[in-house]
């Protein structure tokens, strides 16, 4: 674990309410010190006092979405599990972080372990599974060992493994290591690499509820969605629901990163302005400087100016401004910077990070990168620009099996969109005003 | 004689167990193999292959999918850098730059001249509050400064007599 100087984030004084509660207590990703301070209990409660429905029944009734991206009600998505097919079933755990900007999930498993794994056994019961699949990704070498070490002693102290606290049900919780492929955060193309293949999206239906991993019914969760769990169990969903806003219940964790005073992982009740958590929890601008543009949730969500901090973290607020919530990872950009040279820097991710199995993804990315490059070096500006109005169009709307297209796609249009100033000196007069100086690719 | 030990084979042919099916013995097969010859060669991706009773050239094509699989020779200590975003935005081009011109390489495919290091840049490795960080020995270092890094190079030079 991190030294606690070295916490970043929501922990002791300025610990949220439910996901980092305990955070900065020494040893927290120990055992003991889990138990302590009341870990495991909700696992107990649910196993020997609740049963599967009336687990999925607090978690609907928690109003808790998916914290990976999607947003989807996870109560919702454990109900699509046929409970009572035979044969095996599985829960896999997305811990394969990595949308740029985002880091909760790493703080999440590297301070409290078992919080991850007594809210996977949660969930396997729900759903009927007895073997759970922790796809973490593979540069996370240290979440790799805590969890390891974690998932021997819950199951050295009866938490996991066999006939559990004597109710005859079994869990086991087994770790698989990406390679580094950001597409594996996308749940189907994940599955592909669990399988030991090229990790691209399938096509659905079939859903990975009804055929998932290894043709199974197979429940895939987020981090940060399965650690909310004990809470809830603990002390209800409709305690859980008093939190956050009508859509979107709880609080989540943020990871603020870029130009702020205090980069960190904070947890915040939805609802709250980003100006909160910009100005508020990570100190805002750094001196001298002022904030221009921030990414509200992940590099895949659409930018929104600095002029509207005041913005909500409401997931409905931000569908109407054209964004959304995401991956909870809040990138902040100063006047220092030029926007345009950041979507180049995204789209450059994009395009490396396609899997190439749809066309406009595998070529729009490609395709937008070299437009930059050349609006960048001053070459044929009002052309590139026209361009890459027609490749943004292109990427979105459906038009590929997964998102990572329609992402690369909104970074081209919400910066344009918000700054198209930027994007016509560069074009228009070879200027970068954010450094004034003469743009250099 | 195979590139891969007798004992590292045996170990690969035991994976398969471990899971619900063969196919996903295939990545930490690769890895152990990459482990020990120090990057995929095509005869040990032929010889993954046969032990798992895979085809070779599905064997590959799993291997060159991925940024942690290396088809080409790479330094014993492979600096890989995090240049997305929000690390750019606190100074990781500078710090890449400079390990480059640190250890004297151009680009990822090049090894140095002590066949040390390699480095390369990658997409966001997750560990943003840190910013400029990156990945080295299966280790995260953070909130890097050009003294940093070289101390970083400077231990494992001497490291090396």
């Amino acid at each position: 674990m991190a030294p606690k100087s070295e916490l970043r984030g929501s922990h002791g004084k300025t610990a949220g309410p439910v996901l980092t509660r305990w955070f900065g207590t020494e040893n927290l990703h120990r055992l003991d010190t889990y138990v302590k301070k009341g870990g495991y209990a909700s696992w107990r409660k649910a196993l020997t006092q609740m049963t599967p429905a009336a687990i999925t029944d607090e978690v609907k009734a928690s109003g808790l979405r998916g914290r990976g991206g999607a947003g989807f009600p996870t109560g919702q998505k454990w109900s699509f599990i046929p409970r009572d097919m035979p044969g095996e079933k599985y829960v896999v755990v997305n811990a394969d972080e990595s949308e740029p900007g985002t880091a909760k999930d790493r703080y999440l498993m590297e301070n409290c372990p078992h919080m991850l794994l007594e809210g996977i056994a949660i969930a396997a019961f729900a759903v009927g599974a007895n073997q759970a699949w922790v796809y973490i990704r593979g540069e996370y070498d240290r979440p790799y060992s805590m969890l390891t070490e974690a998932i021997a002693e819950a199951t050295k102290a009866g938490h996991l493994g066999t006939d559990i606290y004597g109710s005859g049900y079994d869990v086991d919780i087994r770790l698989y290591r990406g390679h580094g492929a950001y597409i594996c955060g996308e749940e189907t193309a994940l599955l592909e690499s669990l399988e030991g293949k090229r990790a691209q999206p399938r096509s659905r239906p079939p859903f990975p509820a009804i055929k998932g991993a290894w043709g199974r019914p197979t429940l895939i969760n987020n981090v940060e969605t399965l650690s909310t769990l004990p809470w809830i169990i603990e002390n209800g969903g409709a305690e859980y629901a008093k939190l956050g806003t009508e859509q979107s219940r709880g609080t989540r964790m943020f990871t603020v990163s870029g130009h702020v005073q205090r980069p960190g992982n904070y947890e915040m009740e939805i609802g709250r302005p980003f100006r909160d958590l910009i100005e508020g929890m990570a100190g805002g601008a750094l001196p001298g400087r002022r904030l221009k543009v921030f990414w509200p949730g992940g590099s895949s969500a659409p930018v929104l100016p600095a002029a509207m901090l005041d913005t909500t973290t409401d997931t409905e607020e931000l569908k109407r401004l054209g964004t959304m919530g995401g991956s909870g990872g809040v990138i902040v950009m100063d006047d220092t910077y030029c926007v345009v040279r950041g979507a180049h820097r995204l789209l450059q991710f994009y395009a490396y990070e396609s899997c190439g199995k749809c066309t406009p993804c595998r070529i729009g990315g490609n395709w937008a990168v070299r437009a930059y490059e050349r609006l960048l070096a001053g070459e044929d500006g009002p052309a590139q620009l026209a361009l890459l109005d027609r490749i943004q169009a292109g990427l979105q709307n459906g038009r590929c099996l997964c998102g990572l297209g329609d992402s690369a796609g909104w970074v081209i249009e919400s910066t344009m969109n918000h700054f198209r100033n930027e994007y016509e000196e560069h074009a228009h007069s070879n200027v970068c005003s954010a450094t004034g100086a003469m743009a250099v690719a | 004689m195979s590139t891969l030990s007798e004992h590292l084979l045996r170990e690969i042919r035991e994976l398969p167990a471990k899971f619900p099916q063969l196919r996903s013995a295939v990545m930490p097969a690769l890895d152990l193999a990459q482990e020990e010859v120090g990057h995929l060669t095509p005869e040990a991706m032929s010889e993954v292959a046969a032990a798992l009773n895979l085809d070779p050239g599905y064997v590959e094509g799993v291997a060159t999918f991925y940024t942690l699989f290396h088809t080409g020779p790479i330094g014993k200590h492979r600096f890989y850098v995090c240049t997305n975003l929000s690390c750019a935005l606190r100074g990781a081009n500078e710090i890449h730059g400079h390990i480059k011109a640190r250890i004297g390489v151009e680009g990822p495919e090049e090894v140095s001249a002590d066949g040390l290091f390699s480095v390369e840049p990658v997409e966001c490795l997750g560990a943003c509050e840190y910013a400029p960080m990156l990945r080295l020995d299966h280790a995260y270092h953070y909130d890097l400064t050009i003294e940093k890094v070289d101390a970083l190079i400077e231990a494992r030079r001497g490291a090396k007599v």
